[in-house]
């Protein structure tokens, strides 16, 4: 090492250590914002920068808790296509809960094409098992009826019962175009772990998917917007369609998460039938017009 | 001798088997699955009646016809997987020797006539042997009865020992590796499970009445090996001390000893166990086996009435099948494999053994083995019943394991390129159309990247007097695949809105894909 090296490197981490309790400092008067939407990173960056922003991992996941992250792993497609959840993104998730005190991880999902298939080709199984996650397939004597107390068309549904035996969970759709719901975010993405005939949720989605989903919430929800799928959605399959955004947009409340979600494909609320089924009856826990939300633009 | 037989069979049963659950997804292509199916005798013969050329394809098979003009029938007695679980049932349902059994004799005949009459109709490009093809049915009953079944009842025992509350660990630790071993997938079901059961459950039950049975008096890969084999210079030699104990003879698998003399082998019927060195008393020892060179022949067992009988009852199983009505209802259903050869040839080619049917299930679960419905040929041919499955975008596999190529090996981008048929919608059914609600599920999983299905936006007026926006999807014929992904995930109960028929399907042929 070069002695002037030596010297600047070590101002500028003085200085910076001398920053660094004045940053927290600043971090505790402000109350932890309601969502956060980064941009301009690789998917663990823009992961690891917006679970700081919302207080830490430890915010969510408590000592010895079993987790479960439920990604989009729906389609036999490779990541760059965008029909799934980044593979990358998961693993920094399961990573991230294990050094937060998780004590089990789980990653599964109902795929529409093949499971074998899908867990392979979306390197999501590979990515998440090397982390330590428990990557398992859908056991169809594994899902049990839940009453949906606040239903309107649908009173019950069966739900995957590693789904509803978790402390915690974790959302973590990719941000789709769908040409059903006009996009897919986290409330679209929890079909994965619902039963039955999910083909005839999709008369009169808007309402059967709030019922649903509103009965079972996740703990908190991550928007994978690395890449997006802006047409021919939720299959995609054709690299023109896929966009790269280089965006993640965190929040523990699915419906501000999802609300953030529009933005990425410039719709209002009004055009997206069952977000607004859900904002309507009042699922969110934040105040959409008043929303605390934190911006972070790694511009690199 | 005869332990080294039997070790023989029981490693070229475990091999077959692993070859069977080998094929599936994901499938490592360095040892083809179809590889074992690919020894049956019967295939270079059909082969070159085809195209009177031969293949090298069949390799496996020309290795045990050359080897057969020399050794016999060794492929019957030491390889063929479906004659060791002949000789497993044999065990347990105790054959009776060939004292009582010697009543069947006049019956060799049948094996000679099958294969003389499969003959004569692959000569009109039809293929019969396929369906008596050993190799062919054994691979058949794993496909259909036996992994199936296997399956659900070791998946049943497992997920119900998991119920009970302290072997839950255990039950699903076993669970898991059977998972991973013997069942990645899920659950095979397949149709004409009972004929098929019926078949091979008659082929072993057989076996209460005659050992062997099957292999004596049906079997034309027998039939024909045992033609070849007159040649063979590997000889049963019986000393001077024998002492006419007729042990031998009595309990010859094949009864390939004549009563008469036993110091004779049928070199049509022997397929060399060697039971016979082993059941000479010990103190005598008068059987040995020794390298000879002394050509003989053997009579065939089929006189000259029989011979035109069997050639008369061929030409009118053909004109029956000719004379079939073609129904276009039930024709333009068959929807068959990507990569299938043109109807005709596709099933004079196909052996009817459900390797693709078997590895289908591994993942898209749309191949079936057909019944029949207007022709006899269709039976056991394999049909994609989109209902049930639907061929995966991303899968080419039923080509890469097809013994005869009657499935073409397409590469994966000319697989999805290769239409199976064509989607059409049943607006009578389909939810937007019947009842003015948004669906689309069809759109949604259409795989093509750009998407076949694709839909309109229709202001309707409701009863109330509210106007409301409704999606109807409709097909663009240049886009669609016939892939049936949209006509498995319909939503609507019994019936689809929406289901694939052989229209704009594109058969190709070898010169296509060279």
């Amino acid at each position: 090492m070069k002695r002037r090296t030596f010297i600047k490197t070590s101002t500028i981490g003085t200085i910076g250590a001398g920053l660094l309790p004045v940053s927290l400092l600043g971090q505790e008067q402000d109350p932890l914002p309601d969502a956060v939407r980064v941009d301009n990173g690789e998917p663990a960056q823009l992961f690891n920068q917006a679970i700081l922003s919302l207080g830490g991992m430890k915010q969510f996941i408590s000592q010895g808790d079993i987790v479960v992250i439920k990604p989009n792993i729906g389609w036999d497609r490779a990541p760059e296509y965008a029909a799934n959840t980044n593979p990358d993104l998961v693993a920094e998730v399961v990573k991230s809960c294990y050094s937060a005190g998780a004590k089990e991880v789980k990653v599964f999902d109902r795929t529409c094409n093949d499971p074998r298939r899908c867990y392979s080709n979306s390197e999501i199984e590979e990515k998440a098992e090397k982390e330590g996650a428990e990557v398992s397939q859908i056991r169809k004597n594994k899902f049990s009826s839940i009453k949906l107390k606040q239903g309107k068309v649908l009173k019950e549904w069966e739900i995957y019962k590693d789904y509803l035996e978790a402390d915690k969970v974790i959302n973590i759709p990719i941000a789709k175009h769908h040409s059903l719901s006009r996009v897919s975010l986290g409330t679209k993405n929890l079909m994965g772990v619902m039963g039955g005939n999910r083909g005839s949720i999709h008369t009169g989605f808007d309402e059967k998917i709030a019922d649903i989903s509103s009965e079972i919430l996740p703990t908190l929800t991550i928007i994978d917007a690395y890449r997006i799928l802006t047409r021919n959605g939720p299959t995609g399959g054709n690299l023109a369609d896929v966009k790269l955004q280089r965006s993640l947009i965190a929040s523990s409340c699915m419906v501000t998460a999802d609300y953030l979600g529009m933005e990425l494909f410039s719709l209002p609320l009004y055009q997206v039938g069952h977000i607004r089924e859900m904002v309507d009856r009042g699922i969110n826990k934040y105040d959409l017009t008043k929303l605390n939300l934190k911006q972070i633009d790694l511009g690199s | 001798m005869v332990r080294t037989r039997r070790i023989t069979q029981i490693v070229f049963l475990i091999f077959f088997i692993i070859l069977f659950l080998k094929a599936r997804y994901p499938y490592d292509d360095s040892l083809s699955s179809d590889l074992f199916l690919r020894f049956s005798p019967l295939i270079p013969l059909f082969d070159f009646i085809g195209n009177f050329s031969l293949s090298w394809l069949f390799w496996p098979a020309l290795i045990i016809i050359i080897l057969t003009i020399f050794l016999g029938k060794f492929f019957c007695g030491w390889i063929c997987p479906l004659g060791t679980t002949i000789d497993i049932s044999s065990k347990l349902l105790k054959s009776p020797s060939n004292k009582l059994s010697n009543k069947f004799d006049k019956l060799r005949y049948l094996k000679f006539g099958i294969l003389i009459a499969s003959i004569i109709l692959a000569f009109f490009s039809i293929n019969l042997w396929g369906y008596f093809d050993p190799l062919s049915i054994f691979n058949r009953a794993l496909t259909a009865v036996l992994y199936p079944l296997g399956t659900l009842v070791t998946e049943t025992i497992l997920l119900q020992t998991s119920e009970i509350s302290f072997l839950e660990d255990p039950a699903y630790w076993i669970y898991d590796l059977y998972k991973e071993i013997i069942m990645p997938e899920s659950q095979a079901f397949v149709q004409q499970v009972f004929w098929i059961t019926a078949l091979f459950a008659i082929i072993l039950g057989l076996e209460k009445l005659s050992r062997r049975f099957w292999c004596r008096y049906l079997c034309p890969a027998g039939a024909w090996l045992g033609f070849l084999s007159q040649l063979r210079f590997y000889e049963r030699i019986v000393g001077e001390i024998c002492p006419v104990c007729n042990k031998c003879q009595v309990e010859c698998k094949m009864n390939a000893i004549p009563e008469s003399d036993v110091s004779l082998t049928s070199k049509i019927e022997c397929i060399e166990c060697f039971n016979c060195g082993s059941l000479c008393p010990p103190k005598k020892k008068a059987i040995t086996y020794r390298w000879r060179w002394k050509p003989y022949h053997t009579p065939i067992d089929v006189t000259r009435r029989q011979f035109i009988t069997t050639s008369a009852a061929s030409v009118v199983t053909l004109g029956m099948l000719s004379i079939g009505l073609n129904d276009r209802k039930n024709k333009e259903k068959r929807i068959r494999p990507p990569g299938s050869l043109p109807e005709e040839e596709f099933l004079n080619k196909c052996i009817r053994c459900l390797e693709c049917v078997r590895i289908c299930q591994s993942n898209g679960h749309c191949l079936q083995p057909d019944s029949i419905h207007n022709n006899a040929l269709e039976l056991w041919a394999p049909v994609a019943q989109m209902r049930e499955g639907y061929c995966e975008y991303n899968c080419n596999l039923c080509g890469l394991v097809c013994p005869t190529e009657a499935i073409l090996p397409l590469a994966l981008d000319v697989k999805k390129k290769t239409p199976m048929g064509l989607a059409y919608f049943d607006k009578n059914l389909c939810i937007p159309y019947a009842q003015n609600k948004d669906c689309i599920v069809c759109e949604e999983h259409c795989p093509t990247p750009d998407k076949a299905i694709k839909f309109e936006l229709k202001e309707i007026i409701l009863p109330d007097g509210t106007a409301k926006i409704i999606k109807y999807p409709y097909v663009i014929r240049e886009l669609c695949i016939g892939c049936g992904i949209c006509e498995h995930k319909c939503p609507i109960p019994g019936e689809p809105g929406i289901f694939i028929n052989t229209d704009n399907e594109l058969r190709l042929t070898k010169e296509d894909i060279a």
